[in-house]
């Protein structure tokens, strides 16, 4: 992962967020982002919902990087076929994710309070589940494009905070198994040249 | 037949061999309603597909058979478990030839992952099995006089005793969802088609005296004629249930014990949640987060981040990636075009808490205004909306605590005459205390 092509997949952020999500030491992110800034493809908004995001450049020049390396890589037809398994797996995805915020009641959809921890319980064990088989199509993904690996490096992390009780890292905080979902789904559709 | 059962008024099978769709549709039958004819393979057949791997010995004749009764050449291929699970298996329309396989991809289907998953988040078992119903079609687009949609006995949002839904002329159901065609309010049939409106009010009239409860139906009237697809009980929630029991109860139709056991102290914790009460709905979507916010449309990111420097915004999108993030921090509300109540959307609004209205079919969000219900809307417009009902309404609208006051304190009233306490007490513990006394 590139610093340039993870701000096109996560949108604005402040710089241990990118961190996080890029895997590199905050001082070298931001280091880089400065270069970036020079070279106009960055800027930095300032604000409550401010932070470092692409400038029309910067987005141009990450679709010429990626569609590069995906073709000459020849990995667009391993990378489609992966998509795929990831586009079976997302409805699943989110129902998992309802299901951690809302339950049925008495046949009525009510806030998962998470008092109830055999119900946590149950959840998340379909989420280990899940995993199981998303990293499967994560192997796929990485054995086309390498930097792929840190979805799946990311997506266990989040589970493994939220199995050792960090609730929010499965839906609500940024760098939830929820938020590094939709990461990755943005990642795939930016990559393979697909409109939402 | 061993494997297949014809859908008609002489049948008498429980729901866990025919399903609960096919079940609803025996109910039909027997009130002398018209559905569309079909036939339903039991969860039986499912079950030794499941195991086997291949049709059981004799259903694929018997499949040929069935399929000679059912005139035209396309039918419907639905799938319909003993209990609910919406949206799970697949359901196949316009099958004119390889109907075996059709039903083979349904039984399938049972087992997908998600399904799988779902069962396991709802404590359903997973060797039920779904039964399959091969049913004629009928065609919503046939001519000027036909049309297809969904109906309520009575308004869901509020319990009001008044036929809800909506109606989409001379088109199938799918013309929606392609954007091909706006839904219009249910009341619209009325003056367009009397005939199929009084045979609507008749049906709905009769299933709610069968079932003693609201209910509702997915409808086609094909050439004027009407046929009825599916039915269920209404499952109304909140203040929507309070009114619901209490007037049923006023009718005559439910004694007030039945009242109280109708209502789930879960109802109560959310029957003050804050609803908009506005005259005139611009559009309806599904409530993805409840409460009501007002704020001023932004149909990007940006603009929602500039817009909230100077008052409440509610974001408007066909729908949400993590570039949406931003604004929707930003924003009091959400609202987008696209989606369920398990989209990105959805879950981001839910984890922050703001109300969300997803799925608005007829939404097309353009830079800087949006086109919906038939209005074209301006960035910068303020708008109001329901995370609950998911209305969406033009300006500021007034909100209320409950929809339901008068109903709920009488209801609570017979709770307590139930319970024989009449001291001062939390809502659902009053209503807790009358269900232990009539559980006794």
């Amino acid at each position: 992962m590139t610093v340039l092509h993870t701000l096109r997949c996560i949108g604005f952020a402040g710089c241990p967020r990118i961190a996080g999500a890029v895997g590199m030491p905050e001082s070298d992110v931001e280091s880089e982002l400065i270069d970036l800034a020079v070279a106009g493809l960055v800027t930095h908004l300032p604000g409550e919902f401010g932070g470092w995001g692409l400038t029309d450049a910067g987005r141009v020049a990450d679709a010429e990087r990626s569609t590069g390396e995906l073709e000459s890589a020849g990995a667009r037809p391993a990378l489609t076929a992966a998509f795929d398994g990831f586009l079976v797996l997302n409805p699943e995805l989110l129902d998992l994710c309802t299901a951690w915020q809302l339950r049925s009641a008495d046949g009525v959809m009510i806030a998962n309070d998470h008092r109830d921890r055999s119900y946590d319980a149950r959840v998340l064990a379909r989420f280990a589940e899940f995993h199981e088989r998303a990293v499967v199509v994560c192997h796929e993904l990485s054995a086309a494009l390498p930097r792929f690996d840190r979805y799946r490096i990311r997506l266990a992390e989040a589970l493994k905070r939220a199995d050792a009780g960090e609730l929010g890292y499965v839906a609500d905080d940024i760098g939830s198994y929820h938020s590094v979902w939709a990461e990755l789904h943005e990642d795939l559709l930016a990559t393979l040249g697909i409109p939402r | 037949m061993k494997w297949i059962r014809p859908l008609s008024a002489q049948i008498d099978e429980p729901a866990e061999v025919v399903g609960g769709k096919a079940h609803g549709l025996l109910v039909l039958h027997r009130l002398g309603l018209p559905v569309p004819p079909a036939f339903v393979i039991t969860t039986e057949a499912c079950r030794a597909f499941l195991r086997d791997g291949r049709f059981p010995d004799g259903l694929s004749d018997e499949l040929a058979l069935a399929r000679r009764d059912i005139a035209g050449a396309a039918v419907s291929v639905r799938s319909g478990a003993g209990v609910s699970m919406p949206g799970m298996m697949n359901t196949m329309l316009n099958v004119d030839r390889d109907l075996e396989q059709a039903v083979a991809s349904v039984f399938s289907s049972w087992h997908t992952p998600r399904a799988r998953t779902y069962r396991e988040l709802h404590d359903i078992p997973h060797d039920l099995g779904t039964a399959v119903i091969v049913q004629a079609m009928v065609l919503g687009d046939r001519d000027e006089h036909s049309g297809t949609g969904v109906a309520f006995s009575r308004d869901p949002n509020t319990g009001a005793p008044a036929p809800f839904g909506e109606v989409l002329f001379g088109h199938q159901g799918d013309a929606v969802v392609s954007g091909a065609a706006l839904t219009e309010p249910l009341q619209h049939l009325a003056d367009r088609e009397p005939l199929v409106w009084n045979g609507l009010l008749d049906a709905l009239h009769r299933i709610e005296a069968h079932y003693r409860d609201a209910c509702y139906v997915e409808f086609t009237y094909e050439s004027g004629e009407l046929w009825l697809l599916q039915v269920r009980p209404g499952r109304f929630a909140g203040a929507a249930a309070v009114r619901l029991a209490t007037d049923l109860a006023d009718e005559g139709v439910i004694d007030r014990h039945t009242a109280l056991l109708r209502v789930s102290p879960q109802h109560l914790r959310h029957v003050h949640t804050p609803r908009m009460a506005a005259e005139h709905v611009l559009a309806r979507g599904l409530g993805a987060c409840p409460g009501v916010t007002t704020g001023r449309v932004a149909t990007t990111t940006d603009s929602a981040v500039r817009l909230a420097a100077a008052g409440p915004v509610v974001l408007v999108r066909p729908e949400t990636s993590p570039h949406d993030m931003r604004g929707l921090a930003a924003a009091t509300g959400i609202v987008t075009a696209r989606g369920g109540p398990a989209s990105h959307a959805a879950v981001v609004a839910r984890a922050m808490g703001k109300p969300a209205v997803v799925g608005i079919a007829d939404l097309v969000v353009d830079k800087g205004s949006l086109h919906i219900g038939g209005h074209t809307v301006a960035e910068g417009t303020v708008i109001t909306i329901d995370g609950t009902s998911g209305e969406v309404a033009l300006g500021s609208q007034p909100t209320v605590t409950t929809t339901a006051h008068t109903h709920l304190t009488r209801l609570l009233t017979w709770a307590d005459d139930v319970s024989g306490n009449h001291t001062d007490r939390d809502e659902a513990e009053r209503l807790t205390a009358a269900h232990a006394a009539l559980r006794t």
